[in-house]
């Protein structure tokens, strides 16, 4: 047996409410009248409906009212014709075409489903309805109609209003509390009022705006993506495609989106720290691979700043998800002493192409063809390395470690930091056939310094403890200790425009068990 | 109610007092406010035509809802 | 009407919370008149009656430019730096 029909109810243009199924018979006409063949078959339907709607039930669906009435006051028309301008149970029916005429038994299932018009296909359909409900029939003249006229598009199947119809459809994925704004109010104002904003505007999450960010992946809107701290809230996928309209996301970035705050709700990563830090730490998001240009992403000039739609909002919605679904709000448990403005978003792609250097993902163990994005703390950033003058890689490489010398304190030893390389560096890195592994002993080569210029003093009390230091032979404080614990925490990316010798360089924040340690994650291919 | 709800807000205890015609108005603004339960006390209707002694009894009328809208 | 999808984890209630009331009418209350005509014979007689019954309070009256706005900020914040309450009338 075939599957049912949905059931419905509506108004039709007697002001009677009509609904389906009945038990009995019936004929379903999808019509609307601004269609040319809708308006060709009135005459014939409702000839149908004279003679033999007393069988059969005649149900006409219109998809806009005052076209109903229009279309039976043109044709005086018998058989009456169902509201459905909330295009509800159009779409519900999955109409792509009207007319759109579905025969069903009194059971409600289908038996003959005619789409458009064709003249061979609606004799024989009088013909069979006649039949049955042993009547002479409808006298049409066949002859006076065309052989063949194709339908038009529904209105439900109009992709202007198709998400808002999924939206409000009784199988709508979508489970978020529902607020309801009224007319004479404001709606940027109330979300601001609302606290669902960093400071700047954010776009209002309509219900369809949600559906049709949902269209961005294929995950279940109600699977749980990560649980959110402070508050360890529950961010599903619908939450995440939430703040991402809030953000001002299109539905292709959120999948970077969901696979960042996977990556960052990880004990590894320790966002909860990395937000809570007085130090003011954000989450800083490199993303790798084909997405990149899929998307859209800026990797080239001006890729650290403003000006790029994926840049900007897929890092503003990760941040939104965090102070709306896990409450983190600067002066609750966000502690930072100055902050920074990565906190309202810090997100670009690399200029894989640009080099001859494996990029970030492929040096962390994902292949080259992989989409992924890894998320770093950064506490500042990005800090300018000014080197317009060397010409050899021995030298750009000795400017970029002099400069990081300044990580943080020029006397203390760091952990992770990101380091930003612009093409022209790159390209005096290369004429000396540096590799990535060259430029991070480079660094390390010109940041040693003895231990004891690294110990406080009467110029500073940052640096290695100066007690401790009395306890050493001069052949320890002798000893060259780097800025870096160790290489790996060097993390080598590329971008930036093909013009100007400036690279640029992001603090961390504490590593290891202690504090964060940088997560990559793949991103879902579409 | 948008003054109202304003007050409330910064942590004043505020009443609106409006004619009974506005009480649908009242509600919809209080919610569309964000503040559902936004105090308001209605008065009888009408008032534009009304004597000052029929002013002075409808206060009277609504009084003890006046004071309670503030302290409960 | 506009809709909008909660974007937070739903643990808070979306609506506003009343500020906290004490027992008794006491300090500053600030009877602001919408400007609406004959609003003021009702407020005059709320103004009486509100002293007989809470002889400690202190009534200020304010006046707004039109009823037909919000009050300006300025007169909203001179009622808040002033008032411990506010009554709002009339509007009709």
């Amino acid at each position: 047996m075939a599957a049912l029909l949905p059931a419905f109810a509506l108004r039709d243009t007697h002001g009677a409410d009509r609904s389906y199924p009945s038990h009995r018979p019936a004929l379903i006409a999808f019509v609307k009248e601004d269609c040319p063949t809708c308006d060709l078959i009135m005459p014939a339907l409702d000839s149908l409906f004279r003679a033999v709607g007393e069988s059969t039930e005649f149900f006409v669906v219109g998809q806009d009212r005052s076209g109903n009435l229009k279309l039976v006051e043109r044709h005086r028309l018998a058989v009456s014709i169902l509201d459905d301008s909330k295009l509800k149970v159009s779409f519900a029916y999955d109409i792509d075409t009207v007319p759109t005429v579905i025969l069903t038994d009194g059971e409600g299932g289908e038996r003959q489903r005619l789409i458009g018009f064709e003249r061979g296909e609606w004799a024989q359909l009088a013909d069979l309805l006649a039949q049955e409900a042993e009547h002479e029939g409808a006298n049409i003249d066949w002859d006076a109609f065309p052989a063949w006229r194709p339908g038009c598009g529904s209105k439900s199947a109009d992709p202007m209003i198709v998400d808002r119809l999924r939206a409000e459809s009784e199988n709508s994925p979508l489970r978020a509390r529902r607020i309801e704004i009224a007319p004479a109010d404001d709606e940027f104002e109330f979300m601001f009022d609302q606290g669902f904003s960093d400071g700047l505007p954010v776009v209002p999450p309509t219900p369809e705006r949600v559906v049709h960010m949902l269209s961005g992946t294929r995950r279940d809107p109600q699977d749980v993506v990560a649980v959110v701290p402070p508050n360890m809230g529950q961010a599903t996928v619908e939450k995440v495609a939430i703040n991402a309209v809030l953000a001002g996301c299109k539905p292709e970035y959120l999948p970077v989106v969901i696979a960042a705050l996977e990556a960052i709700c990880t004990d590894e990563f320790n966002v909860h720290g990395v937000m809570a830090t007085t130090m003011g730490a954000s989450p800083l998001m490199v993303v790798n691979g084909p997405i990149r240009h899929r998307i859209g992403m800026n990797m080239g000039i001006g890729a650290l700043g403003q000006g790029n739609r994926a840049n900007a909002t897929i890092g503003r919605a990760l941040r939104l998800v965090l102070r709306n679904v896990g409450g983190a709000r600067p002066g609750g448990t966000e502690r930072s002493t100055l902050s920074n403005p990565m906190k309202f978003t810090m997100c670009f792609a690399e200029w894989e192409e640009r080099s001859n250097w494996p990029p970030l993902h492929v040096e962390r163990g994902f292949a080259r063809e992989d989409s992924v994005v890894t998320i770093f703390p950064a506490t500042s950033g990005p800090q300018l390395i000014v080197d317009q003058k060397s010409r050899t890689a021995a030298q750009v490489a000795g400017s970029i470690g002099l400069v990081m010398q300044g990580i943080h304190h020029p006397r203390s030893l760091t952990m992770d930091c990101v380091l930003v390389v612009c093409p022209e560096h790159v390209d005096t890195l290369a004429t000396g056939n540096y590799s990535k592994a060259d430029l991070r002993a480079r660094i390390q080569e010109v940041t040693a310094v003895p231990l004891r210029e690294r110990v406080a003093d009467e110029t500073t009390g940052e640096g290695f403890d100066a007690a401790r230091a009395a306890t050493m032979d001069a052949a320890a404080l002798d000893r060259r200790v780097p800025k870096f614990l160790s290489e790996d925490m060097i993390h080598i990316v590329v971008a930036g425009a093909d013009a100007g010798k400036f690279s640029g360089l992001f603090h961390g924040w504490v590593g290891g068990n202690m504090g964060s340690v940088p997560v990559s994650r793949k991103i879902e291919e579409m | 109610m948008h003054d109202t709800v304003w007050f409330e807000i910064q942590g004043i205890p505020a009443v609106s007092i409006a004619s009974e015609e506005f009480e649908d108005a009242a509600r919809t603004q209080a919610k569309a406010l964000g503040l559902n339960d936004a105090r308001f006390v209605l008065v009888e209707h009408p008032i534009q035509d009304a004597t000052d002694d029929e002013m002075r009894s409808k206060a009277d009328a609504v009084i003890d809802e006046v004071i309670a809208a503030l302290t409960r | 009407m506009t809709t909008i999808l909660d974007p937070t984890d739903e643990r808070v209630p979306v609506t506003r919370q009343l500020a906290a009331r004490s027992a008794q009418l006491s300090g500053v209350l600030a009877m602001l008149d919408i400007a609406k005509p004959r609003g003021n014979v009702l407020l005059d007689q709320l103004e009486a009656r509100l002293k007989a019954r809470a002889p400690g309070i202190e009534v200020v009256r304010y006046t707004k430019p039109t009823f037909t706005k919000p009050a300006p900020d300025t007169l909203r914040n001179e009622i808040r730096e002033k008032a411990d309450l506010v009554v709002e009338g009339l509007a009709d």
